[in-house]
């Protein structure tokens, strides 16, 4: 069945105020599409417009081809997860679950027969009979998704459905929820402010900063090259270096930085000399070298944090003050690194990204 | 809680607030009712005769009202009819307290608020008396009506339970507005998105989620308002005909025109025990507890 949601030529306007600017946007059928940017992005509004809570100012939604725009939420193919999970706390957890064919009419053998097979679908056999405060952070949460499964869904929604969860739950949900994807096949669309999970989980993921698609790609690419200064900014952490292109030469950029000199990196987009570019270095790139070597930055170090499998410097470059962070193998952390001390790192200009513009 | 009250305020300050706190229940709460409770069990005799042989303890008063077939049927038909009072104060007051909670923005809601209790700075006979304008047969809705051309001839709301029940839904809606804006206001909006998310019609949203998350609310605000219908004098007074007396008319007969108190002292307390028997009954039926009410 075709369940891609298609955003054809979407705005999103309250009063004066743009929520979601011109977008359009196909998530294929079967896709685990995360949208990922910052709170008051727009990425809820792009949700509650798909499930029909919002109806978009201009522009239609459709799944599976089909136009949205005079379907009510009630009867869209779509199903959510809410943030804070919207169980109904007065009813049982199988009664939570058949909520939805309930509604639909659906005979109350037929109903139990689909709880019964959902609930041992989220590892919760034999839980039907109890009340929803009874259970767990965790287990609620597969109960929503069993929740919204039942109602057999094109496509699952989901909203921040992990942020109340604690570390370890929230890491073995990601790998329940990938898992569940898998094996019903429906598109999933994922909303969240967390890097990690949009990277571990999706198959293609949209950045999104103040109401506009930044980038849409899948993971690898996003984090190997992103194509805007936010994307670049927000997805992992990156040094961001400003400056001026000097020359072009096929995807090789050189910058100059003003007191940090030239610097070089590897581009995708077509940039013209004199344009101002940023150039981004990630800090496990950085690697020790010799002063005044190609790409090296001289910089003072400010402090040293050790995170089990890699030592992360805080330090300020010596020509313009600016902090940068890198991070350090810890087999390759040496003694002389200390605070205070006066080192030398590089990169290889194929893995320094620039993208052009100044500014988020 | 005695000492936290010493510790805040100081020992005299605090014997001093809680004896009067005690003069007010026991003299002007606790005795009076006795009183009536010792009234209700005597017969009604001359001054000269009480103490005397014939001042004894009976039942009689309480038993005049079940061989008084006129009595007993104005007494059912005030129950009867003070549900229906609630049951329409209910319809009425729910929509409205659905669109305070849920649906208007805080300006439009506090606005609406106010409209609605300003009335009721205004006494209840004055408030009562403007109905009785209103409905009566020369009054503006027969005018408006007929000028409308939606009836030929004056109606007489005034003859019969309509007035009755209009001005008491009037009268008590606030009682039903703000338990059932309150219960309703607690409910998380997710609730009523998951269900209209997972395929709810509106009436299946309202029947599964939100009337059963406004229970405790709906119920404190029926048994206000019951209370409050059962027990009214001044609304059945005046908009009320012959035909639609309440039995606390007959209550008031017994105490003012009778001159009979102990009679009256039973009949009042014959409509308390209904009226507390009545919601007992109800709140079984409907598995509301008291702890429910109190939130």
């Amino acid at each position: 069945m075709d369940s891609s949601v298609h955003l054809d030529q979407i705005v999103m306007r309250f009063g004066d105020f743009t929520a979601v600017s011109r977008t359009d946007l196909k998530i294929e059928s079967g896709e685990f599409f995360s949208f990922l940017g910052p709170s008051g992005c727009g990425k809820t509004t792009i949700l509650n417009m798909v499930s029909g809570f919002l109806s978009p100012t201009e522009g239609a939604i459709r799944i599976g081809g089909e136009d949205m725009r005079n379907v009510p939420a009630n009867k869209r193919p779509t199903s959510m997860i809410f943030q804070n999970l919207a169980l109904f706390p007065l009813m049982t957890v199988a009664e939570n679950i058949e909520f939805g064919l309930e509604v639909r009419g659906v005979a109350r053998s037929e109903r139990k027969k689909v709880s019964d097979r959902l609930l041992n679908l989220v590892a919760l056999p034999d839980s039907g009979k109890k009340k929803v405060a009874e259970l767990s952070g965790g287990q609620k949460q597969r109960i929503a998704i069993a929740r919204a499964l039942a109602v057999e869904p094109r496509v699952l929604l989901l909203d921040e459905p992990l942020s109340a969860l604690d570390l370890k739950l929230r890491q073995h949900m990601r790998t329940e929820l990938k898992e569940i994807q898998r094996k019903t096949g429906i598109t999933f669309i994922y909303i969240t402010h967390d890097q990690g999970e949009a990277l571990t989980m999706s198959d293609r993921v949209a950045v999104m900063s103040a109401g506009k698609l930044q980038q849409v790609a899948d993971p690898m690419t996003l984090y190997r090259y992103p194509q805007t200064v936010f994307a670049a900014s927000f997805v992992g952490e990156n040094n961001k270096l400003t400056g001026k292109v000097s020359s072009v030469e096929d995807d090789r950029v050189s910058l100059d930085c003003g007191p940090l000199g030239q610097l070089t990196g590897t581009t995708r987009q077509s940039l013209k000399v004199g344009e101002e570019a940023c150039l981004f270095v990630r800090p496990e790139y950085l690697r020790r070298c010799e002063a005044d070597t190609p790409q090296s930055l001289r910089m003072t170090i400010n402090e040293l944090n050790f995170e089990g499998s890699f030592v992360m410097m805080d330090a300020r470059l010596h020509a313009n003050q600016q902090g940068v962070r890198v991070q350090l193998n810890t087999d390759a952390y040496m003694a002389d690194l200390t605070p205070g001390a006066e080192v030398s790192f590089n990169y290889q200009p194929s893995e320094a990204i620039v993208v052009g513009g100044a500014h988020v | 809680m005695f000492k936290q009250l010493c510790n805040r305020f100081g020992t005299p300050i605090s014997v001093g607030i809680a004896a009067l706190l005690l003069v007010w229940l026991i003299a002007l709460v606790i005795l009076p009712q006795l009183l009536m409770v010792d009234y209700s069990f005597r017969p009604n005799l001359l001054p000269s005769e009480i103490g005397g042989p014939k001042d004894s303890y009976s039942l009689v008063n309480y038993v005049t009202l079940f061989n008084n077939k006129i009595h007993l049927g104005i007494f059912f038909k005030t129950i009867w009819s003070s549900v229906m009072v609630t049951a329409l104060t209910l319809v009425v007051s729910y929509p409205l307290a659905f669109y305070l909670a849920k649906v208007a923005t805080p300006k439009q809601a506090a606005l609406c608020l106010l409209l609605l209790i300003i009335p009721f700075w205004i006494n209840e006979i004055l408030r009562t008396f403007s109905w009785y304008i209103i409905l009566a047969y020369n009054g503006p809705l027969n005018a408006m009506l007929q000028a409308l051309g939606l009836i030929d001839r004056p109606l007489r709301f005034l003859s019969g339970n309509g007035g009755v029940m209009v001005g008491m839904v009037y009268a008590y809606i606030l009682f039903m507005i703000f338990p059932l804006y309150n219960a309703l206001e607690s409910l998380d909006a997710n609730q009523i998105r998951a269900a209209r998310n997972l395929g709810a019609s509106w009436a299946k949203t309202h029947l599964r989620i939100i009337i059963p998350h406004a229970k405790p609310g709906i119920a404190t605000g029926c048994i206000m308002t019951f209370m409050l219908a059962a027990g009214s004098y001044a609304v059945p007074a005046l908009l009320g005909s012959p035909g639609s007396r309440w039995f606390t008319q007959i209550i008031y007969n017994w105490f003012f025109e009778g001159g009979n108190w102990n009679q009256g002292a039973a009949y009042a307390f014959l409509l308390l025990i209904l009226c507390i028997g009545f919601i007992g009954l109800v709140m079984k039926v409907f598995k509301v507890g008291l702890g429910d009410i109190a939130k």
